[in-house]
């Protein structure tokens, strides 16, 4: 396994074991993983499908908890935050998008894109989730909900959601999944341009090898390995 | 062929299909239909084997196929003549009086004088047993009697004791443990003590113009003992005996007052009933639009396999209809069991005979109910489905929530709506009552659905909160999908009714407890003889000389036409029909008594002297549709007197002191005999001991005069009141638990929302004590804000039905509706938040991957 050579990583992964469910459904997810992320690089986990991509990133947001091993995010060991830790921890540090979206369907656009904004306790939310609405082109759909949204629009708002705390760490799983190759191809610009402009960590789990090619580096995984990098 | 008929099943195909994964979802809804129709089902049921007792035990009740019945005098030989030769006779007579102890202890009985052929239908039980005849029989010089164990119980004497009634005294050899014809008799005063005719003429108590009942009870020969001869010797008395002015009662009509009594009542308890199932109705609602909520991939799916809209409303209507029925049909399970459960855990304390039987009729009544409700309530949400385009459908829920259903589906709603109200009215006994709860019903409704709004609408404008918490709890009163309507609409119904009950409740403890005792006199004198007024007069005024002593003149009279209409042919109002159904007290003045004053006409002069004339009560009058100058025929010791309208007074009745429908002119009654009925009250109430003292003075000194303490009459009265309480209470709690089941469905049913947003909430940087304070804060305000308006209408309801139905004062019983208000309040927020809290602890991975 090779790691770049980096004083402080942003995210750092030694001997992490996941497994989930329960009985004879358990299975072992994630095997040893040992993966450092220096700050402001853009990396893609690939692999096929169950080979853990998303539970390693759900890992790295601090979204799902490793049965042993370490897991040190922008500084933070996560293994030792409770959960409302995480919580506030993920508010500040991460930014999140998921292929489905996850909007919260009663808000508003301008309401989702705040909402991070508003836990942190930033006084500007609303002004500044609107200018995260205009920087990804969605100035006159501020006041729509997420079902009068296209797809590739809810993505949009995913992705200022994302962005508008200013977050070190950038997640993104399978951003492109539900989206026409145009719109998704508009969502990965938004999403690379947030990371060079916030200088944010771009982790990104995808199936698309072109996708995979724009990261700097290209993390592959199998039967919960990391197999090789690129 | 075979395919049209499986295309005509496929909705029932496709509903059962849908259905095989069980019924969870549907449990609240299967339990407010079963709730309401199993109130509906049983108060049917008791009330249809109430009646089935009455009208069975008919001939008991009344003691005979046909029952005559004359105050203040006894029948005389032409009429006893006609009585004889119809059957055979058995005569009663009933009246107040005071029993005495050796000792000085005197208490008020209710005497009932019978001969030697009483009882004509069923048994008079005696403890220890034995024939009634011979235990009422003069032995050694002394009458017998028989007496209530209350009564024995209240002077603490045992069979063998002996008490004076008037000027005789009586042996008590039994108890009298059951008297067959005791319901006929109305509610007592005092316990009854049963001797026989010739003892009641030995106590001197039969004076001219002693407030004395007679009774004439008739057994038809058994060949002719039908209901038809019963009504033949009915119209051939008017018919020979015209003058008579006695009260005719056939087995039919036993008891005519417990009768409508039981039917107001039915009808009161169906009412509640109806609420139970209205409530339910929203919880109908919540649970047909979440299911439809969640089954919208299936809906878009089958759509997009050929479903047409209509095809996707029948098959969800289907699945409505099969809920309904099995609500309705185990609500009716439940009610059929009702009667026989209230018979066999209170048969022996209920005084009227129970027979517990199945009344299908009444079964099927409730699940009708149940089935209307729930359409009422579902296709409203049932059409919406119809509409929503494959696309939309496979989106998020939000877009689907404003549209409004197609015409049709409106349309079938109002029917629904309109078949539900019209039932409920042409089933009713008081078709008014009916129109105006329907009326109410849907006001309400209305109204809470604008509160909701309005709530709404405040949350959205409000200004901004600075903390984050309150803005998310404001905000998720108004957004889209917000429970706001279906708490409003459950908490608030529950909250309105639930203070309703209270104020109601107080108001009438309240005004049995403190009112009506504090300003009341403590005393009635009875059968005062005439000749005997003033000195019984000066004899009370020596014994409580700081008292106000009242006394007037007073006979009993029955209103036998108005207007020349005959009684049984003026159609009265609810409120003044009291006045027909028996003889009434009347009395002569030369001024206004106390207690009322002139509203219409002039008072006569004090020396008046001309034809005689009459002053009525004004809302009584107006009742029985009569107006200043109409004419009134009064039978009155056998003699129909016709008077003329002088004057209109309004009574205060609350005031319990002597007041009268009718005040004839001075004169009016020259030479008939007549009583003197006085009361006494103490300025601010009076002591026990006064007042015991008070009864054995008039006791001794004058044993025929009768003592009816007011406290006495009104604790039995409070203590008849405080068992319909007890009923209104049960009932009411029934439609509580309804509401409280909408309201933890409505819960439930956002449960799902609840935990997606939770969950991103948590992935986006919020605290689990944030969630919690939200949504604590959420419930609170949401809650608060509907109970304000639930304690609102509900006091308005209290005091509506307190001061225009029971004619009571109205007092606002702040403290107990309060309490019940912020319990409720607590209620929702810790059924908002018991869904919610296992939300929080979630962890969002797993629910994060499954979405």
């Amino acid at each position: 396994m090779k790691s770049p050579t980096q004083p402080a990583p942003a995210i750092s992964l030694a001997g992490v074991n996941l497994s989930l469910g329960q009985g004879a459904a358990r299975v072992h997810i994630l095997k040893d993983i040992g993966l450092n992320i220096g700050n402001g690089e853009a990396i893609s986990l690939i692999g096929p499908s169950g080979s853990g991509k998303s539970t390693l990133l759900m890992v790295m947001a601090g979204l799902e908890r490793a049965d042993s091993g370490t897991v040190t995010v922008a500084g933070e060991d996560l293994g030792r935050l409770d959960e409302d830790d995480l919580a506030r921890f993920r508010g500040l540090n991460v930014g999140i998008v998921f292929q489905s979206f996850h909007l919260i369907p009663t808000m508003t656009a301008l309401e989702n894109v705040a909402v991070p904004l508003e836990l942190a306790g930033v006084a500007d939310a609303n002004d500044r989730a609107r200018a995260e609405l205009e920087g990804v082109g969605l100035a006159a759909r501020l006041h729509h909900y997420p079902a009068q949204l296209s797809g590739g629009e809810q993505q949009r708002v995913a992705v200022a959601r994302a962005l508008a705390p200013d977050p070190a760490i950038l997640v993104a799983d399978e951003p492109t999944g539900n989206l026409d190759e145009d719109t998704g191809r508009q969502i990965v610009d938004l999403l690379f341009a947030g990371h060079e402009k916030h200088g944010a960590t771009l982790v990104l789990v995808t199936h698309d090898n072109m996708l995979a090619q724009r990261c700097g580096r290209i993390v592959r995984l199998r039967s919960g390995h990391v197999l090789d990098e690129a | 062929m075979s395919n049209a008929i499986s295309t005509r099943w496929l909705p029932l195909r496709f509903a059962l299909r849908e259905m095989r994964g069980g019924l969870s979802g549907f449990y609240i809804f299967i339990a407010c239909i079963a709730l309401g129709s199993m109130a509906i089902a049983g108060v049917g049921s008791l009330a249809a084997s109430l009646s089935d007792g009455l009208a069975r035990q008919g001939q008991i009740i009344l003691g005979g196929d046909l029952a005559f019945s004359l105050i203040q005098r006894e029948a005389d030989a032409k009429e006893l003549k006609f009585l004889n030769d119809h059957g055979k006779l058995s005569s009663a007579a009933t009246l107040r009086a005071m029993a005495r102890t050796a000792d000085g202890e005197a208490t008020l009985v209710e005497i009932k004088a019978v001969d030697g052929a009483y009882p004509l239908f069923g048994t008079a039980t005696l403890d220890p047993a034995g024939p009634l005849e011979q235990a009422l029989a003069k032995r050694h010089g002394v009458f017998g009697a028989v007496a209530d164990p209350t009564l024995m119980a209240r002077l603490a004497i045992k069979p063998g004791a002996r008490v004076s009634v008037g000027n005789a005294t009586f042996e008590i050899r039994a108890a009298l443990t059951d008297e067959p014809d005791k319901l006929a008799g109305g509610i007592g005063f005092g316990p009854r003590l049963m001797i026989g005719e010739d003892a009641l003429r030995a106590t001197g108590l039969l004076q001219p113009g002693s407030l004395v009942r007679w009774t004439y009870r008739l057994r038809l020969p058994p060949n002719g003992d039908t209901d038809a001869a019963a009504e033949a010797v009915t119209a051939l008395a008017h018919k020979e005996l015209p003058q008579a002015g006695w009260e005719i009662r056939n087995r039919n009509n036993a008891s005519p007052q417990l009768q409508r009594n039981v039917e107001r009542f039915t009808q009161f308890l169906t009412i509640v009933g109806l609420t139970a199932l209205l409530v339910g109705g929203v919880g109908v609602a919540n649970a047909v639009k979440s299911h439809l909520d969640r089954r919208r991939d299936s809906i878009a799916t089958l759509k997009a396999l050929g479903a047409s809209g209509r095809r996707v409303f029948a098959i969800y209507l289907t699945q409505v209809l099969i809920l309904a029925l099995l609500g309705g049909a185990i609500g009716s399970v439940l009610g059929a069991i009702m009667p026989f459960a209230v018979s066999w855990a209170f048969g022996a304390i209920i005084p009227i005979p129970l027979i517990p039987a199945l009344h299908p009729s009444e079964l099927v009544l409730a699940m009708v109910y149940g089935l209307l409700t729930a359409l009422a309530f579902a296709l409203w949400p049932l059409g919406r489905a119809h509409d929503v385009p494959v696309g939309a459908l496979f989106r998020d829920v939000v877009a689907a929530q404003p549209s409004w259903p197609r015409r049709i589906y409106i349309a079938l709603t109002v029917a629904a709506v309109l078949a539900l109200g019209t039932l409920a009215i042409l089933l009713a006994y008081d078709r008014r009552v009916a129109i105006l709860y329907v009326a109410v019903a849907a006001g309400v409704f209305v109204l809470l659905r604008l509160v909701g709004s309005l709530l709404m609408w405040i949350a959205r404008h409000a200004p901004r909160a600075r903390s984050t918490g309150l803005r998310m709890a404001v905000a998720n009163i108004y957004r889209p999908g917000a429970l706001t309507p279906t708490i409003v609409l459950s908490l608030g119904l529950g909250i309105a009714l639930l203070v309703t009950v209270i104020e109601i409740d107080g108001n009438l403890r309240n005004q049995f407890a403190n009112e009506l005792p504090a300003k009341a006199p403590s005393f009635y004198f009875l059968d005062i003889p005439a000749d005997q007024a003033k000195p019984f007069d000066d004899f009370v005024r020596a014994q409580a000389p700081t008292a106000k002593v009242e006394e007037v003149p007073m006979l009993r009279g029955r209103i036998v036409s108005a207007r020349g209409v005959p009684a049984q042919n003026l159609k009265p109002s609810d409120e003044a029909a009291w006045v027909l159904h028996s003889d009434r007290g009347i009395t002569y003045s030369g001024t206004v008594p106390d207690g009322s004053r002139v509203v219409e006409g002039q008072w006569w002069p004090p020396d008046y002297d001309g034809p005689p004339l009459v002053s009525f009560e004004k809302k009584i009058a107006d009742g029985l549709g009569l107006k200043l100058g109409d004419t009134v025929t009064v039978n009155v010791l056998g003699r129909d007197i016709t008077v003329k309208i002088a004057n209109m007074r309004l009574v205060d009745w609350q005031s319990l002191g002597i007041n009268f429908v009718m005040v004839f002119s001075p004169h009016a009654f020259d030479g008939a005999p007549l009583t003197h009925l006085a009361t006494l009250t103490y300025p601010g109430g009076g002591s026990v001991a006064q007042e015991t003292a008070i009864i054995r003075a008039v006791a001794k000194d004058y044993p025929m005069v009768t003592t009816v303490r007011v406290k006495d009459a009104l604790d039995a009265i409070g203590a008849i009141i405080a068992n319909l309480v007890v009923a209104i209470r049960g009932a009411s709690a029934l439609t509580l638990v309804v509401a409280a089941l909408v309201l933890g469905g409505a819960l439930a049913a956002g449960h799902r929302h609840r935990v997606y947003d939770a969950v991103i909430l948590k992935t986006l940087g919020a605290t689990r004590l944030r969630l919690l304070a939200a949504y604590t804060i959420e419930y609170l305000l949401l809650a608060t804000a509907t109970a304000l308006f639930g304690v609102f209408s509900g006091s308005l309801a209290g005091w509506l039905i307190v001061t225009e139905l029971m004619h009571l004062k109205f007092a606002w019983q702040p403290g107990p509706a309060l309490i019940a208000t912020a319990i409720a309040v607590l209620v929702t927020i810790a059924l908002g938040l018991a869904g919610t809290f296992s939300a929080l602890g979630q962890k969002p991975a797993p629910i994060l991957r499954n979405l």
